[in-house]
C-alpha cells in the first residue's frame, strides 16, 4: 500500500504544555483512538453484542432457522432440573480437578528440578513445552488409542503385568481419568516453564540466606519457594480452572462420532459439550444460550474461590511480608557474618 | 511506504460498516452450473448419481455435485441453514421429515415446480408425509420402509415349524401368537431371539399404527393407549426372554445376526442389507420374509427437498423427478435395496426377480403388499423429541431391569418438560 | 561435593522421565501411523516403527482432501496472524506511549473483556455471523479473532519498556505523525515482542477446534483439526491411517514450534509473570 504520508498536523500530539491555547485535545488524539479501534469494534461486534443477544436468545425456543418463540424464564427453569445438565457440571468439575492438581504439582516438581539443572535446560525445557503446542484434536486421537479397551497399548501392558484389561473408554472412571490425563499431558510443561520462571525471579540471596539459616530443602521450599511464587500459582490455577471448565475436544474427538458426544452413560459429557450438543447437535439454540450463562456463572466463581484460597485480597501483602522476613534474615545473617569477620 | 490517517480511518470504518450492516451474501454451495446435495452414505443408487454428475438429465447445462456425509448428517444441515449461506440446494430428508415443517420457508414449494403432476405416481400416504399442514409440498418421495417378518428356514425346520411363508403368516397373524411362535423357536434351538433390543419392538408397533404421537391439530397423545400398549408389548417381548439385548449403535448389534441369535424379525425391507446380507452372508438362501404379524407398517424411507437458496430450483426438480421415477428408483432397489414409493416399480422385472438369498422367494410381494396397506399415521414437528425419551426408558427397562410403570412416568414426565420448554404444549 | 553430584544426577533422571513421558505419544503416534492396523490390534503389540508410514499416508490423502485443509487452515492462520500483529501492535504502541483522553478507561475495558468466555457467545456469535453471510467463508475464521485483548495486553507491557521516549521525541520533531512514528519507531523496537505473539496466534489457529467445527459447515472444506476429526469419524477403525493423518496435521506446526522455540518459551513465561 503505497501511500504518501501527508498527515495533518493536528494529527501530532504534542506535551500539552507547548502551547497556551490547547487545541481540542479529542481531535489531537484522533490517531490514537483509531489505533485502538480496531480492537473495540471487533469486540462491539463479536463480543459485546453476542453477549447482550445471548440472554434475548435464552428467553426462547429456537432451532436457529426458523421464528423464535418467547418461553420466558421456560430454559432456565428446565435448566435447573435438567439432570443431564449436573452431570455435566459433576463430570467437569471431576475431570477438572482430576488433571489440575497433578498437573500443577508436577509442573512444581518439573520446575524445581529444571532450576537445579545447569546443563540441557534449553533441550528440556522444548521437550517439555511440545504437548502444549500439539492440537488436541492429534493428541486424543493418540490417547484414544493408548487408552482402547480392546486394542490398547496401556491395557496390553496391565494384562502383561498380570493385572488384566480395565475398560477405560466405558467405565464411567476411566473414561474421566483418560480424558485427565490427555489434559495433564498437555499442560505439565506450559506450567512448569511459569513456575520456572518465577522461581528464577526470586534473588539468590533469599537461598543463600536459608541456607545459613540451616533451613533443610524441603523447608526452603514450602517456606520460601511456594510463597514466593504465590503469584505465580495463583495465575496458573486461574488459568487452568478456566481452561478446565471449557473442556471440550478430548471428549467430543473420543466420542463424538455418533449424536452422544459424552461416550458411554454421558461419563465424559463436559459443560462445553453439552452446549455444544444442545445447541449445534440437536438445534436447541434457545438452550445452548442458557448453559452458556451457567458456564459464565461457574467461571466467576470459581476464579473468585481461586482468588480466595491462594492468593486472596491481601495477596500482594504476604508476598511482600515473605520478602520483607526474608530481608531481615538476609540482614541479620550479614551482620553475623561481619560479626565474624570481625573477629 | 505509509497509510494516512484517513485511510486509516476509511479502512477501520469499512469493516466496522460490514460488520454492523450485514450485507453478507446469501448464497447456495458450488459453482454456478453445479446443483449441490447432501445426503448420507447408502441413499441413493451410484450409477445414477454418476449419471447426474455428469450432467442433469432433461436439463441441458447443469450438472449434480454430490457430497456423501459420513455422519451427525441432520446436524449438519440444520446447521447449514442456520448458518444462511452456502446451503446445498438439494438435501435428502430422514423419515422425520415432519421435524423440518416448521421451517418449511426454507424449502421451495415443489407443486410449483410441476410435482402436482406426478403426485398420481406415488404411495398416497408417502406423498402425504411430504406435505406440510398448510398444504405446502415440501419434500419429494424418495424410498419407503414398509415391514414384514424374517426368518431362518433352517432353524423354524429344527422346532418343527412349517417354513412355507403362507403358513408362518397363518401362524402368527398378531403379537400375542408371534411371541408364542417365538418361545417355541426358543425351545428348540436356545438363545434365540425375536428381536435384536426392546426399542426395536416398541418401534416396529409404533410403524403399525394409523396414529403416533400428536394429533394434526397439535394435540399431544403420546401418552394414550396405542402408545402405551407398544410400550408394554416391547416390555413383554423382554420379559419372555425373547431379546436379544443388543443396543442400537452397539458392536454386539450385527453380531446377533452374525452368530444366528438373531433368527426371526418384524423389520423395514432395509433390515435386509443392514442385516443377514452384510452380517451373516454365510445364512444365504436360508431367509424368507412373509407378512408381518400385527398388520402392514413401515419405518424409515426418506425424501428430497430443494433449499431456498437454490440457484436453479427448475434444474433441481428435473433432476429429482428423474432420480425418483419408478424406473430409476427400481434401479436403487437393486443396490442398495432401497425400496420404491412408486408402485409401478413393484413390477418392474428388476425388483420381481426371485431372490436367491431369500432362498429365490419374490420378496417384493410381501413389501409391496405392506406398503400398499400400510395406514399412514401422521408424524408431528414433535415426534423425535417424544420418541426420545421413551426409547431411553426402555433401554433403561431392558438393560437395568427398570420398573415399567416406573419408566413409563418418567419418560412421561420428561416429555411435558421438553415440550414446555419447546412452546408445544 | 559428592552430594551435590548424586543430587544433580537425580534431579536429571527425574527430568528424563519427564522428558520420555513426554515425547512417548509422538514416538506411539509414528508407530501406528507406520504399521498396518492389524499388526496394532495383534498382542503383544509392535513396539517398533515399521516400514508402511508412505502406504497410510497414501490412504489419508486418498480419504480426505488433506492438502486442501491444510491450505486453507494455513490462509486462516497466516490471516489472523498478520492482522493481530498489526492491529494488536499498533494499539499496543498508542496506549504504551501516548497520552489521551480516556486512555485508561479504554484499557481497563480491554482488561475487562478476559472476563468473558468464548463459549459464552457461541451461539449468537454463530447466529451474527450467519446474518453477515459468513458462515463456511474464511471470512469466519479470520475476522473475529482479527484483534485480542490478550495481545493488546502482552504487546503494551512489551512496548512500555522496550520504546525509548527519547526515540518517539525525535521522532515527533522531524514532523512525522503518528502512523509514521508506529512504523519507523515502534515496529522496529517491537519486532521481537511481534515474533512472540505470531508464533503464539499461529498455533493457536492452527489448532483451534470447537469454533472451526462449527462454523465451516461445507463438507469439502474443513480446517485440517476438523478434516482430522472426521477422518477418525468415518474411518475410526483404521487406526493406522487416522494416526497417519495425525502426524501429518502435527509435523508442519511442530516446525514452526521449534524455528522460535527458545524465545518463544522465554517470553511466554516473562509474559505471565507479568499478569
Amino acid at each position: 500500500m503505497a501511500v504518501t504520508s501527508k498527515t495533518a498536523p493536528a494529527a501530532v500530539t504534542r506535551p500539552s504544555t507547548t502551547s497556551e491555547k490547547p487545541p481540542n485535545k479529542y481531535k489531537q488524539a484522533l490517531p490514537q483512538y483509531a489505533a485502538v479501534s480496531p480492537f473495540f469494534i471487533l469486540f462491539a461486534v463479536f463480543g459485546a453484542f453476542p453477549v447482550l443477544f445471548s440472554i434475548w436468545i435464552s428467553f426462547h425456543s429456537w432451532d436457529g432457522i426458523g421464528q423464535m418463540k418467547w418461553v420466558a424464564l421456560e430454559q432456565y427453569n428446565y435448566l435447573l432440573s435438567d439432570p443431564t445438565f449436573w452431570k455435566a457440571i459433576g463430570n467437569t468439575l471431576i475431570i477438572w480437578v482430576l488433571s489440575t492438581v497433578p498437573m500443577l504439582l508436577l509442573a512444581l516438581v518439573i520446575a524445581n528440578a529444571l532450576h537445579n539443572a545447569t546443563r540441557f535446560r534449553t533441550f528440556y525445557r522444548i521437550a517439555y513445552f511440545i504437548p502444549n503446542v500439539t492440537s488436541v484434536v492429534a493428541v486424543t486421537l493418540v490417547f484414544g488409542s493408548i487408552f482402547s479397551n480392546n486394542f490398547g497399548l496401556l491395557n496390553a501392558f496391565l494384562e502383561s503385568i498380570g493385572v488384566g484389561k480395565i475398560e477405560w473408554l466405558t467405565q464411567p472412571w476411566g473414561i474421566k481419568i483418560a480424558i485427565a490425563t490427555i489434559v495433564t499431558w498437555r499442560w505439565v510443561g506450559y506450567n512448569a516453564i511459569i513456575y520456572l520462571a518465577g522461581l528464577q525471579a526470586i534473588s539468590a540471596d533469599v537461598y543463600e540466606a536459608a541456607k545459613v539459616d540451616g533451613a533443610s530443602s524441603r523447608q526452603t521450599f514450602w517456606r520460601i519457594t511456594v510463597p514466593m511464587l504465590r503469584p505465580v500459582i495463583l495465575f496458573t490455577a486461574v488459568t487452568s480452572t478456566i481452561g478446565g471448565l471449557q473442556i471440550f475436544t478430548e471428549s467430543r474427538v473420543l466420542f463424538g462420532d455418533t449424536d452422544n458426544i459424552g461416550g458411554p452413560g454421558d461419563a465424559g459429557l463436559t459443560i462445553v459439550s453439552y452446549l455444544y450438543q444442545s445447541a449445534f447437535i440437536k438445534n436447541q439454540f434457545g438452550y445452548g444460550a442458557a448453559i452458556g450463562w451457567a458456564l459464565f456463572i461457574l467461571i466467576v466463581l470459581f476464579s473468585i474461590i481461586n482468588w480466595r484460597l491462594i492468593g486472596g485480597n491481601d495477596d500482594e501483602r504476604l508476598t511482600r511480608r515473605a520478602a520483607r522476613r526474608v530481608e531481615r534474615r538476609i540482614a541479620a545473617q550479614n551482620a553475623k557474618r561481619e560479626a565474624a569477620d570481625v573477629r | 511506504m505509509t497509510l494516512s490517517r484517513r485511510h486509516f480511518l476509511a479502512a477501520g470504518s469499512a469493516i466496522a460498516a460490514a460488520g454492523l450492516t450485514g450485507c453478507g451474501s446469501r448464497s447456495s454451495l458450488g459453482g454456478s452450473h453445479e446443483l449441490s446435495m447432501w445426503t448420507w452414505v447408502g441413499s441413493v443408487n451410484d450409477d445414477l448419481i454418476g449419471q447426474a454428475e455428469k450432467s442433469i438429465p432433461g436439463y441441458d447445462g447443469m450438472k449434480l455435485a454430490m457430497t456423501r456425509i459420513g455422519s451427525n448428517y441432520k446436524t449438519k444441515v440444520l446447521t447449514a441453514l442456520a448458518g444462511k449461506s452456502l446451503v446445498p440446494d438439494i438435501v435428502a430428508i430422514n423419515d422425520d421429515v415432519a421435524t423440518y415443517f416448521p421451517n418449511a420457508d426454507q424449502f421451495h414449494d415443489l407443486n410449483e415446480l410441476g410435482a402436482k403432476d406426478l403426485e398420481k405416481d406415488f404411495l398416497p400416504w408417502k406423498w402425504k408425509w411430504g406435505v406440510t399442514p398448510e398444504g405446502k409440498m415440501m419434500a419429494y418421495p424418495m424410498d419407503t420402509g414398509p415391514t414384514a417378518l424374517f426368518y431362518r428356514t433352517d432353524v423354524f425346520e429344527k422346532a418343527g415349524i412349517d417354513i412355507d411363508p403362507a403358513a408362518v403368516a397363518e401362524l402368527a397373524p398378531d403379537w400375542d401368537t408371534y411371541i408364542a411362535l417365538g418361545k417355541k423357536v426358543k425351545q428348540a434351538v436356545p438363545g434365540s431371539s425375536i428381536t435384536d433390543n426392546i426399542t426395536s419392538i416398541y418401534s416396529y408397533r409404533m410403524a403399525q399404527q394409523p396414529k403416533r404421537y400428536m394429533t394434526e391439530d397439535g394435540q399431544y397423545i403420546g401418552d394414550q393407549d396405542h402408545v402405551r400398549e407398544a410400550f408394554d408389548l416391547a416390555v413383554r417381548v423382554v420379559k419372555e426372554g425373547l431379546s436379544a439385548n443388543a443396543q442400537n449403535g452397539s458392536t454386539d448389534a450385527d453380531a446377533v445376526v452374525t452368530n444366528g441369535k438373531l433368527v426371526v424379525f418384524n423389520a423395514a425391507v432395509w433390515w435386509a442389507q443392514l442385516g443377514p446380507k452384510n452380517a451373516a452372508p454365510k445364512t444365504k438362501g436360508l431367509w424368507r420374509v412373509t407378512a408381518a404379524p400385527g398388520g402392514a407398517g413401515n419405518r424409515g424411507g426418506s425424501f428430497l427437498a430443494i433449499t431456498k437458496y437454490c440457484k436453479n430450483p427448475e434444474a433441481a426438480f428435473a433432476f429429482i423427478s428423474w432420480l425418483e421415477s419408478a424406473k430409476n428408483q427400481a434401479q436403487a432397489f437393486l443396490d442398495p435395496v432401497l425400496f420404491p414409493s412408486t408402485p409401478a416399480s413393484y413390477t418392474d422385472p428388476k425388483l420381481s426377480a426371485p431372490d436367491p438369498f431369500f432362498g429365490g422367494q419374490k420378496i417384493v410381494d410381501v413389501f409391496a403388499e405392506s406398503a400398499k396397506k400400510y395406514p399412514g399415521a401422521y408424524f408431528s414437528p414433535y415426534d423425535s423429541i417424544i420418541g426420545t425419551p421413551i426409547s431411553n426408558e426402555l433401554i433403561n427397562v431392558e438393560t437395568a431391569g427398570k420398573n415399567p410403570d416406573q419408566a413409563w412416568a418418567d419418560a412421561q414426565h420428561q416429555i411435558e418438560r421438553e415440550l414446555t420448554r419447546a412452546g408445544a404444549i | 561435593m559428592s552430594v551435590e553430584r548424586i543430587r544433580t544426577a537425580v534431579g536429571h533422571i527425574v527430568l528424563m522421565l519427564g522428558v520420555l513421558v513426554s515425547l512417548f505419544p509422538f514416538y506411539w503416534m509414528v508407530v501406528m501411523a507406520s504399521n498396518t492396523t492389524p499388526d496394532i490390534f495383534a498382542y503383544p503389540p509392535k513396539l517398533l516403527i515399521g516400514s508402511h508410514l508412505f502406504e497410510n499416508m497414501g490412504k489419508v490423502l486418498d480419504n480426505v482432501d488433506f492438502f486442501g485443509s491444510m491450505l486453507l487452515t494455513l490462509i486462516a492462520s497466516l490471516g489472523v496472524t498478520v492482522l493481530v500483529l498489526f492491529f494488536d501492535s499498533l494499539a499496543a504502541f498508542a496506549f504504551a506511549k501516548y497520552e489521551f483522553p480516556g486512555r485508561n478507561f479504554l484499557f481497563g475495558l480491554l482488561l475487562a473483556t478476559f472476563m468473558i468466555p468464548a463459549q459464552l457467545s457461541l451461539v449468537p456469535q454463530f447466529v451474527t455471523l450467519a446474518e453477515f453471510g459468513w458462515i463456511g467463508s474464511l471470512k469466519a475464521l479470520i475476522i473475529p479473532g482479527a484483534a485480542n485483548a490478550f495481545g493488546i495486553f502482552w504487546m503494551r507491557q512489551y512496548a512500555k519498556g522496550a520504546i525509548p521516549d527519547e526515540l518517539i521525541s525525535a521522532a515527533k520533531v522531524d514532523g512525522a505523525g503518528f502512523f509514521r512514528q508506529y512504523l519507523t519507531v515502534g515496529l522496529p523496537v517491537l519486532r521481537p515482542g511481534l515474533a512472540f505473539l505470531g508464533i503464539f496466534t499461529f498455533i493457536n489457529v492452527w489448532n483451534d477446534y470447537l469454533w472451526p467445527l462449527i462454523v465451516m459447515t461445507d463438507p469439502n472444506r474443513l480446517t485440517l483439526q476438523v478434516a482430522l476429526d472426521q477422518l477418525n469419524g468415518i474411518y475410526g477403525t483404521d487406526y493406522s491411517m487416522v494416526m497417519a493423518g495425525a502426524l501429518m496435521s502435527v509435523i508442519p506446526l511442530i516446525g514452526v514450534f521449534l524455528i522460535g522455540a527458545r524465545s518463544f518459551i522465554a517470553d511466554l513465561a516473562a509474559g505471565a509473570m507479568k499478569f
